[in-house]
């Protein structure tokens, strides 16, 4: 993060620093949900090695962009107004 | 996970300074990231498993070598025998250094590639290499000889991989 964003006008401090603070909420329990979401498709819950084998690691990457991008495509969905669901 | 700090337990930290602190989690330096993604590449895994492939041969076939052809030759002297039998140890070791060296080469690869395809991690990864490294070895000999090279090598290494995993 260089530059932090410049507060657009019209909203005092206050606001801002409640937007940041959900904004940080939203992210927090965005990287929590996907983290869990993707461990327990991905990884074998017998623990035999410490280590994530190349099967495991295709398949958080494979599990991570999945989640991004539907997230990304729910998150438009959302904002571009209310639809009937 | 986000907040993955655990509490350490209280237990008897206070009255014994010399056993281990527990530390809290600590995550990876970019410098240890990629040093873990160089194991990630299948080429470098494959090749470093020809590698040892290769010096695994290097023993057997030295070791076989010297076991294979015990001259009664009368007509060589001692030192002529000893330079015999080197020269066939030697080139008995190196073609069996090759060969193990290539069929480590092959599996790795193999079953590296199959893995990540699949991206699970099973022993039908190493059935399927070992098929593919017996079949692709066994080649010459048709495609019966290939077959049957492909069912013994997948059993195999099959058995292998389960002598390996007993204890873990």
């Amino acid at each position: 993060m260089a530059t932090p964003n410049p507060i657009p006008a019209g909203i005092s401090k206050e606001q801002a620093f409640s937007m940041a603070q959900t904004e940080m909420e939203y992210r927090v329990e965005l990287f929590n949900k996907l983290a869990q979401t993707c461990f327990s498709k991905c990884v074998d819950k017998r623990y035999k090695e410490t280590e994530l084998n190349m099967g495991d690691n295709s398949c958080i990457d494979r599990c991570v962009s999945k989640y991004w991008q539907v997230n990304g495509m729910v998150g438009q969905l959302l904002s571009a107004g209310k639809p009937p669901m | 996970m986000a907040d993955a700090n655990a509490e350490p337990a209280a237990g008897s930290s206070g009255s014994n300074e010399t056993a281990s602190q527990i530390e809290p989690i600590r995550m990876p330096t970019i410098e240890e990231m990629r040093a873990q993604e160089v194991w990630n590449n299948c080429a470098v895994k494959s090749v470093a498993s020809g590698v040892m492939g290769g010096g695994l041969g290097l023993m057997m076939g030295l070791f076989l070598g010297a076991l294979d052809n015990p001259i009664t030759n009368d007509t060589m002297t001692g030192r002529q025998q000893f330079v015999f039998t080197a020269k066939q140890m030697g080139s008995r070791s190196w073609s069996s250094c090759k060969t193990f060296a290539v069929m480590g080469l092959v599996f790795s690869a193999a079953e590296c590639i199959i893995e990540k395809a699949r991206a699970k991690h099973d022993t039908t990864n190493t059935a399927f290499a070992g098929c593919v490294t017996g079949g692709s070895m066994s080649a010459r000999g048709g495609p019966k000889a290939a077959c049957i090279g492909c069912a013994g090598f997948a059993t195999f290494s099959v058995l292998i991989e389960k002598f390996f995993d007993r204890h873990t």
